[in-house]
């Protein structure tokens, strides 16, 4: 996850900065990355890379075809805040004497993430439920396990059914988590 | 890398296509009706009925679906429900397709101005006759673009029926590389296609959000 927001911010930088080609390798990888099932990603990076020549082991592979789907919408909703950033904003840092990355790192960035921050807490909770997936390439996470357990006692209802309730407590408390921070942020941005 | 396998196995994946176009339109047609109907529910005056419709709304929006699947193909059976592919496939996206539905008519609804409502009551019209007549033609036009958004999801999520044996896009692909043992090709050619089903509707997305920003 931090690395999905890491390489999600990243994306949209270069978007901002890169110039007009920039912006068009970015709006190919995003667009490519959201209009394509994130199994299928996850197939080619461990069925597919290993025939030409690049074997990832699943833990890896899961781990980069995760990040690489996260961070294509984390990118889109990054370009989004930051394009909501007032510009004025820019031109009075920049007016101050700081660099151009000074600028986006103490003053854009901070408001874009502010801004953005609901839309990346829905991000992160689809992604803890996406990381599921991974389990179908032998990845040992909850969903590999409960599938190891229910092919070992046949009690496949009871298994499953665990499994969905700790989906559903992961899920809810983060959610419930994101909230109090949005809620601290914004008090935060209204008394500043 | 070889392309003449793609272009051996490109027919076999088109027929997968067509079974992946056909499963989405129907999850889509009832996982639609259904939303409505329980997103609509979440408004009726019993607080009991509306607290379980929103329990049940939540849990099926914070299970991922593979595990909504598996419950359904591997679980339900152990208490002697059992259901084939086909229809646990179709089951399980369309609870999906209807939780989420219902979420996304919840929201526009609400999003609704309260004077609306009010101004509808001190008309006369009763409850039924406000949410028909006044609230819910507002909210459709409100509904449209995360409703297509939910549909992109939706298509793509259809993939995961490949894992308890469905055949659509995705099985054929991995049909295809049984035979042919090309899975990159192949599975960047399933890609391709889904990136054409799915294209579209992100497009239609962002033209019809563009479309309401303006009043």
């Amino acid at each position: 996850m931090l690395l999905a927001l890491a390489v999600g911010l990243g994306v949209a930088l270069l978007s901002e900065i890169g110039g007009a080609v920039g912006r068009g390798l970015v709006r190919a990888y995003v667009e490519v990355f959201r209009n394509t099932p994130l199994l299928i990603q996850i197939f080619i990076v461990y069925f597919g890379l290993p025939q030409i020549g690049l074997k990832l082991s699943p833990f890896l592979s899961g781990l980069s075809a995760l990040t690489l789907y996260a961070a294509a919408y984390n990118a889109e909703i990054f370009r989004a805040g930051l394009e909501a950033v007032p510009r004025g904003q820019h031109e009075a840092a920049r007016s101050t004497g700081l660099s151009g990355a000074q600028v986006a790192g103490y003053i854009i960035v901070p408001q874009a993430v502010r801004i953005c921050l609901p839309a990346l807490g829905n991000n992160l909770v689809s992604l803890v439920k996406n990381s599921s997936l991974v389990s179908t390439i032998g990845m040992v996470e909850l969903m590999f396990v409960a599938n190891d357990i229910s092919f070992n006692n046949f009690r496949s209802f009871e298994i499953y059914g665990a499994a969905a309730v700790l989906y559903v407590v992961l899920v809810l408390g983060l959610s419930r988590g994101l909230a109090v921070l949005e809620r601290r942020l914004r008090r935060a941005g209204a008394a500043a | 890398m070889s392309w003449a396998v793609v272009a051996e196995n490109f027919p076999y994946l088109l027929r997968g296509t067509l079974y992946t176009a056909a499963l989405s339109v129907a999850v889509i047609l009832l996982g639609t009706t259904g939303g409505l109907v329980v997103g609509l529910l979440r408004f009726v005056p019993a607080a009991p009925l509306r607290g379980a419709v929103t329990a049940t709304v939540e849990v099926v929006r914070a299970t991922p679906l593979l595990l909504l699947l598996f419950f359904i193909f591997f679980g339900l059976p152990a208490i002697g429900i059992r259901i084939p592919t086909w229809p646990a496939a179709v089951l399980a996206l369309s609870l999906w397709m209807t939780a989420n539905t219902a979420e996304v008519v919840r929201g526009a609804i609400q999003s609704i101005p309260r004077g609306q409502t009010e101004a509808a009551r001190s008309t006369g019209l009763t409850g039924i006759q406000t949410m028909r007549d006044v609230l819910v033609p507002q909210a459709l036009r409100r509904m449209l673009p995360p409703f297509v958004g939910l549909c992109t999801i939706l298509v793509k999520d259809t993939s995961l029926a490949a894992i308890i044996g469905v055949f659509e896009l995705t099985r054929a692909a991995q049909e295809s590389i049984e035979r042919t043992l090309h899975p990159f090709e192949l599975y960047l050619c399933a890609a391709a296609i889904y990136f054409c089903l799915c294209f579209p509707l992100s497009v239609l997305t962002a033209r019809a959000e563009r479309h309401l920003q303006r009043p």
